[in-house]
């Protein structure tokens, strides 16, 4: 490393100061919900609470934590998002393999895949057609349809392009057949590829907010961002306009509101920094080579 | 999982139609669909050829909406499925954008047996008008005798669509909802009396101003508004425009086309000038402006009574000696004066074309509307859940919360004479609330209190399209004026175009109906 110059000190610390102060205002509103979880309501109503909790309370947290229909919503998320990242990560990763070999017909294929990502058949014939699949009220509606991301298949596809095809034909001379080589040469060469892409599944299900909406009518399987929507949404002005007076009574308190914001998103934060290393290292590897 | 849950599917069918006593010699495509149809509403094969009724009442699906504890598993779901025999899966409607979601069910024709939202007619007149509903006219004269005694006649008209009845309406609780608060003790440090007119309105206003009890140095206003209601509850009584259409010379009027609201407009804008009405209130929320009131930066707020106890919570946490009270209905120069009541419904129920047992749902709603079962489900057990004394209703909390608070959610008609009257225990569960709700609806002479006269009116297509927007340009008119933006003489241009974005049809349209209806 070159010996650094006073411009470049300055322009470093410059650009430190900057994206600290990024940093800082996008994190302020986390802050302030986080604060509002655990401060008492008389001190969120009359607008006390900024960085620093006031008049520091875990009722909230725990009324939260401990409603029947939060730890429901919360079981129907981790359930479909575990199951859901391990189909559609195999899933993808064995469609792409052979998309990525040069054979007769294969570019028609990507062509059909392409399109799917330009066109649909719009929301009431989708639903229509879920229901003709006795898919409405399943849990599978979240995990089948958007099973392949034909996105994520192309960047498993042209990370397994850019592996040298001699590894495959050494393998081939000491008498591998086709799936030994996938899963004992390609599959674990693409480690980074794999693991970026099963967070952005992982995410993706977890974050889903607009399947469930759409699909999940049944109470007892709704997911958990349908549950915080719910929550946050029903205060929202635009909807207390046809409200009851009842409805208006029994309105959940700003308070309860922010402590279901923290508890859904919590658990994902914590998911975050131990996959972030191949986050970073797989789309740079990925698109890189490809 | 995927497989296992199919083999479930056809052996539950199996014992269905086992049960039914009719074989299915259909071969195995036929067998899945029946599957998944019986999934949908398990007893309908059975209830077709059941011998008794007592053993083969269908379960009904139930679509309610959103509320944040669950139907199924709040306790009332069980009393009212032994009361009347049937069970029901509730579903309920997401808290956003319901009505996109409900559009989709009924078009893709989800079998529901009861359907209730709330008591906006636009929504269920299109449905009704579309042949998306059940014609209830003939079930209710089959199936209905308690549902026919607890509703009036004129309720079953508001809901009327084409001379039919597709709903059973929850008519509201008549009340007024919202009033201005005064800071009391603000009054008694000046050594003010609780103003009853306008003017003595004002006066209290500038001696809040000038005097500054709160001790928040002398440029705060002692009063602020919602940027989003800047048409203030009260005041607006004082210049005979209390309710959103008001009574004029044997009309309705709604506030453009009436000559209060010029002086309104003119009124708080000079508020404004004079500082006594917050600068900033064009972009206060709901939430704002509760902040300010409850950190003692003003001392007047509209605020209705269901926010009573987390305002006073807080204002009390904040300053333990401060006490609020509601203002008397003010006095305007000609003794106008009065606050506008709620009215209209809370909830409609229907039962769409889709539905798989309508007659069935029909007893459903008949049996929770027998008297002792309704009153079951309004406020529960006396001594467990409420007690009775003087012909008053009083809750025993916390039990009646935690097993009652929610039961306005399972309501599907109402008895209308008694109803109101259980009601109120749900109002009575804090006494702060309980007084404030008292003091505009009991304590207030009668004539204090406007009735809405829109509430039960049919539904009246022009004006429901396009109300909503029409409330908005109203808004958005008025707090042009009070900032001074527009001087209060725009008005008549501003009426003009008030008409021409609906509001002349809407004028026609809903005194076409007050002409008809004769009051």
């Amino acid at each position: 490393m070159t010996k650094r110059t006073k411009g470049d000190l300055v322009l470093d610390t410059a650009v430190y100061f900057f994206l600290i102060l990024l940093g800082v205002i996008m994190l302020l509103p986390l802050i302030n919900v986080l604060s509002k979880a655990v401060s008492a309501e008389w001190a969120i109503t009359s607008g006390k609470v900024g960085i620093l909790p006031v008049g520091f309370q875990l009722d909230t947290m725990k009324e939260v934590i401990s409603s029947s229909t939060f730890i429901r919503a919360f079981g129907v998320s981790v359930g479909v998002t575990v199951v859901g990242t391990i189909i559609s990560i195999l899933m993808t990763a064995l469609t792409a393999y052979p998309l990525s070999k040069r054979l007769p017909g294969i570019p028609f294929i990507m062509v059909l895949f392409i399109f799917t990502m330009l066109f649909s058949g719009g929301l009431i014939p989708n639903y229509l057609l879920m229901r003709q699949l006795h898919l409405i009220n399943n849990l599978w509606v979240l995990i089948l349809p958007g099973m392949i991301s034909v996105f994520n298949l192309l960047v498993i596809k042209s990370y397994y392009e850019s592996l040298p095809e001699a590894l495959e034909e050494s393998a081939r001379i000491d008498g591998a057949k086709t799936y030994t080589i996938l899963f004992r040469i390609i599959l674990p060469l693409s480690m980074p590829v794999i693991a970026t892409i099963a967070l952005f599944y992982a995410v993706g299900f977890w974050n889903d907010y607009f399947g469930p909406m759409i699909y999940i009518n049944d109470t007892a399987l709704k997911t958990l961002q349908l549950y915080l929507q719910d929550v946050v949404m029903d205060a929202s002005a635009a909807n207390a306009v046809n409200k009851s007076v009842d409805d208006l009574m029994n309105m959940s308190p700003e308070g309860i509101r922010a402590a279901t914001v923290v508890a859904s998103t919590v658990p994902i934060l914590f998911v975050y920094p131990f996959l972030q290393k191949y986050f970073i290292k797989g789309v740079l590897i990925g698109s890189v080579k490809g | 999982m995927k497989y296992k849950k199919g083999w479930s599917l056809l052996l539950c069918t199996g014992l269905l139609l086992a049960a039914a006593g009719c074989g299915s010699s259909g071969n195995n495509g036929n067998g899945n669909k029946e599957a998944a149809e019986a999934t949908k509403a398990p007893a309908s094969a059975a209830a077709t050829t059941a011998p008794t009724e007592d053993t083969a009442k269908p379960e009904l699906k139930s679509l309610n909406l959103w509320s944040k504890d669950d139907y199924n598993t709040y306790p009332l779901a069980k009393v009212i499925e032994e009361k009347t025999g049937y069970k029901v899966k509730y579903e309920m409607l997401p808290a956003d954008k319901a009505m996109d979601k409900l559009n989709l069910l009924i078009s893709s024709g989800e079998p529901y047996d009861v359907i209730t939202i709330s008591g906006e007619k636009a929504v269920y007149t299109d449905y009704a008008k579309m042949g998306a509903l059940v014609d209830l006219t003939p079930l209710i004269e089959e199936y209905g005798p308690n549902i026919k005694a607890s509703i009036s006649e004129a309720s079953f008209d508001a809901v009327k669509v084409d001379g039919k009845i597709f709903a059973i309406p929850n008519s509201s609780s008549q009340f007024a909802g919202a009033d201005l608060m005064i800071r009391q003790d603000w009054l008694d440090k000046l050594g003010l009396k609780t103003p009853t007119t306008l003017d003595e309105f004002t006066e209290v206003l500038k001696a809040f101003k000038e005097k500054d009890p709160g001790g928040n140095g002398s440029s705060g206003a002692p009063m602020s508004i919602d940027g989003g209601l800047a048409t203030t509850a009260n005041i607006t009584g004082a210049f005979g425009i209390g309710t959103s259409w008001n009574k004029l010379d044997g009309k309705l009027v709604p506030p453009p086309l009436h000559p209060g609201f010029k002086e309104y407009l003119t009124y708080m804008a000079d508020l404004y000038k004079q500082g006594l009405l917050d600068k900033e209130f064009a972009v206060n929320k709901d939430a704002t402006l509760k902040e300010k009131f409850t950190s003692g930066k003003i001392g007047v707020i509209q605020l209705p009574w269901y926010d009573i106890p987390s305002v006073a919570d807080a204002l009390n946490a904040n300053f333990p000696d401060a006490k609020f009270v509601y203002l008397p209905a003010l006095k305007g120069k000609d003794g106008q004066m009065g606050l506008g009541m709620s009215g209209g419904f809370d909830r409609l129920t229907f039962i769409p074309k889709s539905a798989k047992h309508p007659e069935d749902a029909i007893k459903w709603i008949n049996a929770k509307l027998d008297k002792d079962t309704f009153k079951l489900i309004a406020i529960g057990e006396e001594g467990k859940h409420h007690t009775y004394k003087d012909g008053i209703y009083s809750p025993i909390l916390p039990l009646f919360t935690d097993e009652r608070g929610n039961a306005s959610n399972y309501l599907t008609g109402i008895d209308e004479k008694l109803y109101p009257i259980y009601w109120q225990a749900r109002v009575q569960k804090d006494a702060r609330l309980f007084a404030g709700f008292s003091y505009l609806n009991n304590e207030l002479p009668a004539e204090a209190r406007i009735a809405d006269p829109l509430a039960l009116a049919p539904s009246l297509p022009e004006y429901s399209k396009n109300n909503a927007s029409l409330n908005q340009m109203i808004n958005d008119f008025a707090v042009k004026v009070i900032v001074g933006e527009e001087s209060p003489d725009a008005v008549d241009a501003f009426a003009e175009k008030y008409k021409a974005a609906g509001g002349e049809a809407s004028y026609k349209e809903v005194n076409d109906w007050y002409a008809a209806s004769g009051k």
